[in-house]
């Protein structure tokens, strides 16, 4: 019950099961009443692995009802009247690959596939050459090679294909596919439906579909013939519909290349377009507005004509969103999942109240579900379904939830006082204050002094593991890693150049052969590519059981020049295990 | 005629004298001439034998309570932790978030497990517990910092060789031979026995032996063998059975020692409330007692909770006021949290108690130059580096000149000073941070980078160069590197409100289109 307590108790926890097994998204879930006896059943196209185990699911209550493979990946599911029998029962359709499967009464019922598209006459041609035998695989291949560069039209599956064979499975696949005539088939990416002639709730329903290839189709619900096809600048991946088909109807399509488009009865062309600044991931329409979730964890409100009226920030990126409609109360908010597993409620830019999740919600479904009217169905990242149900008597204060001025306003700043002693410290400055400068100034230049003597002396004997000469600039550290009395000496050579590489270098070790004893005390550096780091690595042997440890000097040096270019001295640390004899 | 001195006498007084080698010698020389076994003089040459035993132990006595280091086998190998995950505030190995309202780690440097440096340095708080055992091993592990591999081994053999190598004719008891039950009937010579047997051969598993024999001869009544039992039990890493002893002891006696051993426990066990607990429950048997309000101070500063460790410390410093370990972590608190006037106070009545070192003076200097008293900063520096032992005090020296140098605006000095703090300590990564700063200022970016880099591989628990290294990335355009910078810097730091602003405009450059 903590989940439903920090949001005020509004919702019920009906049902978890955190290993139901579902996966899938919001555009594949509805709700319906498929058997006409006035209890609404969960539809769920389930996208299985990925691969396999793609399935239709029907649930009642918290059970399983029924299930039925699909051939391939859903993209959409929709339950719509598709004609006026009684008693009413609504079709199911689910969109997958090219084609759209109707289910009546939970049985195949028909099956849509899309037009074929237009096929490059030129690529015709050449299978027809191949066909006939004229030209064979190679011939071909440079052929296809050639129309793809040139044409308008692209190149079927079936060449595509081909053209990224090996010569060697080249023949094969030709034996197999020339005697098919050429097709090219787009995909659907969305569906959604559109009210006949009557916006009554079960008035008859149209399909509209969004293609790959950037068309927007509206279906006749009896004979599953396109009444319109529209076209978009680029393929569409979200949609909603609103209106009726003979009367007025208005398609609101978030499509690719970032933009949203806004659809009109009268027109086959954009009517309105909204350039957004980032991909939009959840379209939903709230009464008149549109509010659209963005890849930069932002949510935008916007008008019917494509004007922005409002954006918010969120807390996390947005997995999902789905629209929450309760028409018994007049109320319409959109449910946005996000990334740190919580389901927040807006009422346009106001944030009215948050679910807390157990994991990632990937899809959220809002209705009548069984008998209950405020019921939200989500699924989770790692297949959970969860059912809550909205209290009759919860209440949603329509201002936001974090009003007031920001907090940090009251966050008062932790300024320490001033002491007593800081203010008679003052007073000795002031009266000091030449003579104390002074002594500061004196004390300085000795100091500069000093520090250059002592940086002459280091740079004389090269002390300093860093070289900034012009010709090698060079810079190394060492690492020393294991317990005793063997170990691994790893030193990072880098040259640190702009773009000079550095060459004919040499690693030279200085230390105490009576304690230490090392595999290779001379190595050669391979040349210095600027940026990358080089490891030189070495074993060193600690020959003494004492217990003491002293320091190894590494000398990187330039063939030919005796003084070293770079020193390290290493602590070696002190050997804890002995030497087996 | 010379009149001697009776040698047993003579001896006790060398004992007495610490003149622990002398002391042993004539020791040697009574037993030769008359062995133990004779019946005749049993009584002296059980004295003399017993006076040997403790002249040796206490050449080589060490505090059990102060000295322990958690070796890496303790620390990684760990069996009695059961939550890995436990609650901020109840854990020692969770550095968690800083409780009292402490200075943030932009003001206050950290040390490798991400606890604010102290102001003085101990064995358990010297560098804290490292993550991953990659981490454990390739820490620099010095003869200055070394880190033992368990605590059984590595300090405690080093200490048991060196009294070999003192007795080259063997050791003293050959404890193979010796019959421990004869000796744990005798309650005057036992006790010497068990402390050579366990401070000075380090043979815990015999001086466990012993103390269990004794104990049952005393009826469990005798606290003190409770006690040296506890003792073995903590060597042998047995801590449950350890804290049943100490208990124990408790019962029979209320000593202070053993209330500080049953701390060390629970602190091994990771139960840093319990040990307060039990600190405080001290306290109402031994109101003021300093021992028992450091361990408490301690904790608190264990667990980033600095206020009220220093509170504990004002406590300390009102029973005892030259207690240098009080007087240098309030003093540090204080330089920390933006009132350098009066750790200068603190560090000034350290020098005024004889502590002449070359810590203390850096820590002057940088005290007097915060505090504007710059008359005094660049002297205390001289003699800071007047005073250095080895090449990390001095690197450490030229690195807060290098501050000084930056602070007034001479960049030349303050290169060639973090040069210098490089040249004499080849993993000073806050010099390397800082080099490459200058660097990047004088528009060498490769070298900016390379430094940083490195300093980043060298202290992955500091900051700065990650996050400088995404301010660099994201300048010459390398979005990606910098995007990971910046995350690595979110780790170690994570309230640190630039890097969290430099990842927002990072992802809204990612998101926009």
């Amino acid at each position: 019950m903590s989940e439903s307590s920090c949001d005020g108790g509004r919702w019920l926890d009906a049902h978890y099961d955190p290993v139901a097994g579902l996966y899938t998204f919001s555009s594949c879930v509805d709700l319906a009443d498929l058997s006409g006896d006035g209890e609404s059943r969960l539809l769920v196209g389930d996208l299985g692995s990925g691969s396999s185990g793609m399935k239709l699911k029907v649930f009642r209550g918290t059970a399983l009802l029924s299930e039925s493979t699909l051939l391939d990946l859903p993209t959409g599911l929709v339950a719509f009247f598709m004609d006026l029998h009684e008693p009413r029962i609504p079709a199911v359709a689910v969109a997958s690959g090219p084609c759209v499967y109707v289910y009546k009464n939970l049985r195949p019922y028909f099956k849509f596939t899309l037009p074929g598209l237009e096929v490059n006459t030129l690529e015709q041609d050449v299978w027809q050459q191949a066909r006939e035998g004229h030209i064979d695989p190679v011939t071909l291949k440079e052929m296809l090679e050639g129309v793809r560069e040139k044409a308008d039209v692209p190149l079927s599956v079936r060449s595509l294909r081909f053209l990224s064979l090996e010569t060697s499975d080249m023949d094969e696949f030709v034996q197999l596919h020339k005697q098919q005539p050429i097709r090219r088939q787009t995909v659907i990416t969305c569906i959604g439906t559109l009210k006949k002639s009557t916006a009554d709730e079960d008035g008859v329903s149209c399909l509209v579909i969004g293609t790959e290839s950037s068309d927007v189709y509206v279906l006749d619900p009896e004979a599953f013939i396109i009444l319109s096809k529209m076209s978009l600048p680029a393929p569409p991946t979200m949609m909603d519909v609103t209106g009726q088909f003979d009367v007025e109807f208005r398609v609101t399509v978030a499509c690719r290349n970032g933009n949203i488009y806004i659809l009109r009865r009268d027109s086959d062309k954009p009517k309105y377009c909204v350039e957004l600044s980032s991909h939009p991931v959840g379209l939903v329409r709230v009464g008149k507005s549109v509010v659209v979730g963005c890849t930069d964890e932002s949510l935008q409100g916007f008008t019917q004509k494509g004007k922005r009226l409002w954006r918010t920030i969120l807390p996390a990126p947005i997995t999902t969103m789905a629209a929450m409609d309760l028409p018994t109360r007049g109320f319409q908010a959109v449910l946005v999942g996000l990334a740190n597993c919580d389901v927040q409620l807006y009422r346009d830019k106001n944030l009215l109240s948050t679910i807390k999740t157990p994991d990632v919600v990937t899809s959220i479904c809002f209705g009548r579900y069984g008998r209950e009217d405020g019921t939200l169905i989500m699924t989770t990242k790692g297949g959970g379904m969860m059912v809550k149900i909205l209290k009759r008597t919860a209440t949603f204060d329509d201002r936001d939830s974090a009003p007031g001025p920001p907090l940090a306003q009251g966050v008062r700043l932790n300024v320490p006082k001033k002491t007593k002693l800081y203010v008679d410290q003052t007073l000795r400055e002031r009266e000091n204050g030449v003579a104390m400068h002074r002594a500061f100034q004196m004390d300085l230049s000795r100091m500069r002094l000093a520090a250059a003597k002592a940086y002459v002396k280091a740079l004389e004997s090269s002390l300093a593991p860093v070289s900034s000469s012009l010709s090698e600039p060079l810079k190394m550290n060492a690492v020393v890693q294991g317990l005793g009395p063997s170990f691994k000496l790893t030193l990072n050579v880098q040259n640190t150049a702009a773009c000079r590489p550095v060459m004919n270098l040499a690693v030279s070790f200085l230390y105490d052969e009576s304690l230490y004893r090392m595999r290779n005390p001379y190595m050669r550096i391979p040349l210095l590519v600027p940026g990358l780091v080089y490891p030189v690595e070495t074993f060193v042997e600690c020959t003494s059981d004492k217990g003491i440890s002293d320091i190894i000097k590494v000398f990187v040096l330039h063939e030919g020049k005796s003084r070293p270019l770079l020193t390290a001295h290493i602590n070696m640390p002190v050997s804890e295990g002995l030497t087996l004899h | 005629m010379e009149v001697s001195m009776d040698p047993l006498f003579l001896a006790w007084s060398y004992f007495r004298r610490r003149k622990l080698q002398q002391c042993s010698d004539i020791c040697s020389k009574i037993l030769h001439d008359n062995p133990y076994d004779q019946d005749s003089s049993l009584c002296v040459s059980e004295a003399v034998w017993s006076l040997k035993t403790r002249a040796l132990t206490e050449m080589v006595y060490i505090d059990e309570i102060e000295v322990d280091q958690e070796g890496i086998a303790e620390m990684m190998l760990d069996e009695s932790s059961i939550a890995q995950v436990a609650r901020p505030g109840t854990s020692l190995r969770l550095p968690g978030t800083s409780q009292g309202g402490g200075p943030t780690p932009a003001v206050r440097p950290m040390t490798q497990s991400g606890r604010p440096i102290t102001g003085f340095v101990r064995p358990s708080t010297q560098s804290g517990r490292p993550g991953t055992m990659e981490q454990a091993i390739k820490t620099p592990r010095t003869s200055s910092t070394a880190r033992p591999v368990t605590s059984a081994s590595g300090r405690f053999i080093r200490l048991g060789t060196a009294s070999m190598l003192t007795n080259p004719d063997g050791p003293f008891i050959n404890l193979s031979r010796i019959n421990l039950a004869k000796y744990s009937q005798k309650p005057n010579l036992s006790r010497a026995l068990f402390e050579y047997i366990f401070h000075h051969e380090n043979d815990v598993k015999n001086a466990l032996d012993l103390a269990a024999q004794a104990t049952e001869h005393a009826q469990f009544k005798d606290w003190w063998w409770k006690v040296q039992l506890g003792k073995c039990y903590y060597r042998l890493s047995l801590y449950r059975e350890a804290e049943k002893q100490f208990r124990s002891a408790l019962n029979h006696q209320e000593v202070v020692d053993t209330y500080l051993y049953l701390a060390k426990v629970y602190q091994r066990l990771d139960q840093p409330i319990t040990a307060l607990n039990l600190f405080k429950q001290g306290l109402d048997h031994f109101p003021g007692e300093v021992t028992l309000l450091t361990g408490i101070a301690r904790i608190h500063e264990e667990m980033n909770n600095i206020s009220s460790a220093t509170e504990y410390y004002k406590d300390v410093l009102k029973q005892d006021n030259t207690h240098v370990e009080a007087i240098a972590c309030i003093g540090s608190n204080h330089f920390y949290t933006d009132q350098p006037e009066i750790a200068l106070r603190f560090y000034r009545r350290l020098l005024q108690m004889g502590v002449y070192n070359c810590q203390l003076y850096n820590n002057l200097g940088l005290c007097c130059f915060y505090a504007q008293q710059y008359d005094m900063t660049l002297s205390s520096f001289e003699r800071a580096l007047a005073l250095v032992d080895n090449d990390e005090e001095q690197a450490d020296v030229w690195y807060n000149i290098g501050h000084v140098a930056v602070g007034v605006g001479d960049l030349t000095l303050a290169y060639q000073c973090f040069k210098l703090a490089l040249a004499f300590n080849n993993d000073h990564a806050e010099a390397y941070n800082n080099l490459a700063v200058l660097e990047l200022r004088k528009g060498r970016v490769e070298q900016s980078k390379a430094f940083l880099q490195t300093a980043a591989s060298l202290a992955p628990h500091m900051y700065e160069p990650h996050f400088n290294l995404s301010i660099l990335s994201e300048k010459i355009g390398d979005l990606q590197s910098s995007y990971t910078a910046a995350q690595k810097s979110e780790d170690a730091f994570p309230e640190h409100v630039d890097t969290q602003q430099l990842l927002k405009q990072l992802r809204q450059h990612f998101a926009a289109l």
